[in-house]
């Protein structure tokens, strides 16, 4: 065989994307969040005489259970599941830490967090791994679960009690002046957690999973066992939320409501930080971001000197609104 | 004569009562390039998934190099030697392509390696899959496929959608994997294709091995038969002497005509013209543009361009409702997406009715019962399983698809590939119906999978061919005929 005959005709490679359309493309979605979130922290900052640390370290320490609970949602939506369970998760370890954490020194507290941490991933591993194995969809399974995690926390806690030791609570959460260990604990978790996962073979695999299962099972991936990766991922972030609830507060609280509206938060932030619901895209720090912008509306509007109340009326019009714009820009994109 | 790189005996495989291979028999030799060809439905994705790894076989051995293997997964496939290329890209669109080659443990440098052989450097592997069109996506796949540097290279009509240059790029890569003394499975509807380039063939029909020869030898006309057997001097119905005994009106204008209607944007366009009391047969290989036709037809999708007349006055659909409010209704094959699987069998019938039993307020459920239960007697469709269509067995779902527009009334009638997965009795039911329906006046297309079915049911026959009709023929058109015009080749004697 001599050369290959070519027909006269070639087709063209594709045009490759420029890197600004590919950054706006992959990254837009948080990019409008940040912007979002900006405008309101200046609204913020406009409103009340002195916008310094005491201010800063009630937003940031305020909002990392709720951003912690976002990450887990994050992930296991990523990874084509829901999880109707994190707020409950947070309960649950909220209630175990501060019934072992009660008068007891810094070095048993932090071994008790780090045993409350690796509950929350055993568990969410097995609430996963009955999604997984019984087929039974994620909602149901988890929405399930929520009831039993709800219920294991009023065991562990019949009512609010308990505590924790005060330089605990300093470490994770600052003193009322203090923004930054909780901002920095955010930034570590995200560096030092998130970025390693989302760049390993698990995490690739995680949006593969989420993305298309028949294709990833089809590229040689064991689809289960990514998706239970993805719960016990999510139950690390809703047990570290957990642990951020019993520091800031002090104390442990079994209401089963918190959970509850806690989880719906979560879903909220996960929508508005741009994680499509059917899984395979978005990226952690979305979520995050709509935590702190969700979180924002309930002082602003108090800040106008409006009812509270309307702070939840405004945050439902902001989450319809955003997503809305969003999908109206992503159109062009979906008709090529 | 060597030991064969691939053997296969007695694999069988059924899916639940639906049995997708019966026995195949298949052998490839070191340094062959194997075509494995028959009609759709046939089995020829079925036995590339058992040997890849994606199913398993009911029974049966696969040995490779004269072992019996055992492949429960893609992965342990690949590490004997064979690697697919799979008829959809198995490539996860929102991930870049180096994350999808990460993904599967190849080197993203040996992607590229056989990507620049085949001279497509050019490639932005950055890129995320669902940015890249789908021929570039094929030739992806396949040079992933490559550097896994397997024995049998399986091709599962990757060359149907690709355009001819970087076709023959598939035919070097394949003529290089013969001259190293490797194998590939190559399966294509196109048999110019395998013609020219295979040295071998395996026919399948009906889940089963029935012929092997070499293609370049017996011509076209010997594989089609293959693919076709002794079905193909299948019996006339009564329905045809009805047929004759009419005589067709050619003062009355068509029902439904359809002219240079675009599919896709780079075909050439469809037309045709039934009239009323008439069936046109569609025959089609898989994926020439019929699924994206009938959409077309029936309001659920937009033509790229030409127009659709209906009773002479043009027809824009935008949503199913007008082309249903000017009587052209479709049956789609998959027949749970048409019907409310959960609901009884009374409501399924009576949804599209809904327009005429009700304007405002409550339903009128005594009118409701009245056409309903006509339009079950007329089918003679089993209510046993009344409470819910889904328990319903595939031929009285397809009835009840047809009956729901019986009862709401239609003047045009798009059958998708009304029989199949039907067993042969009720196959016989639907087909009096059709003719039934279309002597009452109705104008009929109906797309059919099985050819036989263009001769016992229909007045004409159209062959679409890559977005476009290639030729019209007579009912009496033998299959073989028809087949070749599929293949979008010369029909030579009429």
């Amino acid at each position: 065989m001599t050369a290959t005959p070519r027909a006269e005709v070639a087709t063209p490679l594709p045009r490759p994307t420029g890197r600004l359309e590919r950054f706006a493309r992959r990254q837009g979605w948080v990019v409008g969040v940040a912007v979002l979130l900006g405008a309101l922290i200046l609204w913020r900052s406009s409103q009340i005489p002195a916008f310094g640390a005491f201010e800063v370290r009630g937003i940031v320490a305020g909002t990392m259970t709720l951003a912690l609970l976002a990450m887990a949602q994050t992930v296991i939506v990523i990874s084509g599941g829901i999880d109707l369970s994190v707020g409950a998760m947070m309960v649950l370890t909220n209630c175990i830490a501060a019934r072992l954490m009660l008068d007891q020194d810094l070095g048993p507290v932090v071994l008790v967090a780090l045993l409350v941490v690796a509950v929350a991933m055993v568990l969410s591993g097995i609430i996963g791994a009955v999604a997984v194995v019984s087929g039974v969809p994620d909602i149901v399974v988890t929405l399930a679960a929520s009831f039993i995690l709800a219920g294991l926390a009023l065991i562990v806690l019949d009512g609010p009690g308990g505590g924790t030791n005060p330089r605990f609570q300093e470490l994770l959460v600052g003193g009322f002046d203090q923004p930054l260990p909780a901002a920095l604990w955010l930034a570590g978790i995200f560096l030092l957690v998130w970025v390693p996962f989302k760049r390993s073979r698990l995490g690739i695999a995680t949006y593969a999973v989420g993305s298309d299962r028949a294709a990833a099972f089809l590229s040689g991936l064991n689809v289960g066992r990514t998706r239970i990766a993805a719960y016990v991922m999510g139950g690390l972030f809703s047990g570290l939320a957990g642990l951020v609830t019993t520091a800031f507060t002090g104390s442990g609280e079994p209401r089963a409501s918190i959970g509850a509206t806690a989880t719906l938060t979560s879903v909220a932030a996960v929508v508005l930080g741009g994680v499509a619901l059917m899984g395979g895209s978005g990226t952690l720090l979305g979520p995050v971001l709509a935590a702190f912008c969700l979180a924002l509306i309930a002082p602003l509007m108090l800040g106008l000197g409006w009812d509270p109340n309307y702070a939840e009326v405004a945050r439902g019009v902001i989450i319809i609104v955003v997503v809305m714009i969003g999908g109206l820009l992503q159109v062009p994109r979906r008709a090529r | 004569m060597s030991q064969p790189l691939l053997q296969t005996t007695a694999v069988a495989k059924a899916f639940g009562p639906v049995v997708a291979l019966r026995a195949v028999d298949l052998s490839v030799a070191p340094g062959e390039v194997h075509a494995l060809l028959g009609a759709n439905g046939a089995g020829k994705s079925t036995l590339v998934k058992i040997l890849t790894g994606v199913l398993r076989n009911d029974s049966g051995t696969v040995a490779v190099n004269g072992e019996p293997v055992l492949l429960r997964s893609p992965t342990e496939a690949r590490a004997r030697g064979l690697a697919p290329v799979y008829q959809d890209p198995a490539l996860i669109r929102d991930l870049t392509v180096a994350q999808n080659l990460r993904l599967t443990g190849v080197e993203v440098a040996d992607v590229r390696r056989e990507l620049a052989a085949m001279d497509l450097d050019g490639l932005d592997l950055d890129e995320q899959v669902r940015d890249i069109p789908l021929p570039f996506l094929r030739m992806l796949d396949l040079a992933r496929a490559l550097v896994f540097d397997p024995q049998l290279l399986v091709l599962d009509e990757i060359t149907a959608a690709l355009p001819p240059d970087l076709s023959e790029r598939v035919f070097a890569i394949m003529g290089r994997w013969k001259k190293r003394d490797r194998s590939v499975l190559f399966i294509s509807h196109r048999l110019a294709e395998v013609r020219e380039h295979c040295d071998m063939c395996t026919v399948l029909r009906d889940g089963r091995n029935v012929a092997s020869f070499h293609p370049g030898e017996g011509g076209e006309s010997q594989i089609v038969a293959a693919m076709l057997g002794e079905a193909s001097a299948g019996v006339r119905d009564v329905a045809r002497e009805r047929r004759a005994a009419r005589e067709r009106d050619e003062e009355e204008a068509p029902r439904l005509v359809v002219r240079d209607l675009l599919i896709d944007r780079q075909d050439a366009g469809v037309s045709f013209e039934v009239r009323a009391g008439e069936v046109l047969g569609l025959a089609a290989l898989e994926g020439q543009g019929q699924d994206r036709l009938f959409e077309i037809l029936s309001g659920n999708a937009r033509a790229a361009g030409g127009e659709i007349l209906v009773d002479g006055r043009p027809l824009r659909a935008r949503h199913p409702y007008d082309a249903i409010r000017r009587g052209v209704v479709l049956v789609p094959s998959n027949r749970l997406a048409a019907l409310l699987p959960q609901r009884p069998i009374r409501e399924n019938i009576a949804i599209p009715l809904f327009n005429r039993v009700r304007r405002w307020g409550p339903i009128n459920t005594g009118r409701e019962r009245r056409q309903v239960s006509e339009a079950v007697t007329r089918l003679s469709i089993d209510t046993r399983a009344a409470a819910q269509a889904r328990r319903l067995s595939g031929g009285n779902q397809q009835k009840l698809t047809i009956g729901r527009w019986l009862a709401a009334g239609f003047r045009t009638l798009l059958l998708f590939d009304p029989t199949r997965g039907i067993d042969v009795g009720t196959k016989h039911q639907i087909y009096d119906l059709v003719r039934e329906l279309a002597d009452a006046g109705a104008a009929i297309v109906m797309f059919t999978s099985e050819l036989r079915e263009i001769g016992l049911v229909c007045d004409r026959a159209a062959v679409l061919h890559n977005g476009a009709i290639v030729a019209e023929l007579p009912p009496t058109a033998s299959e073989t005929d028809l087949l070749t015009a599929a293949h979008g080749l010369e029909v030579t004697a009429v």
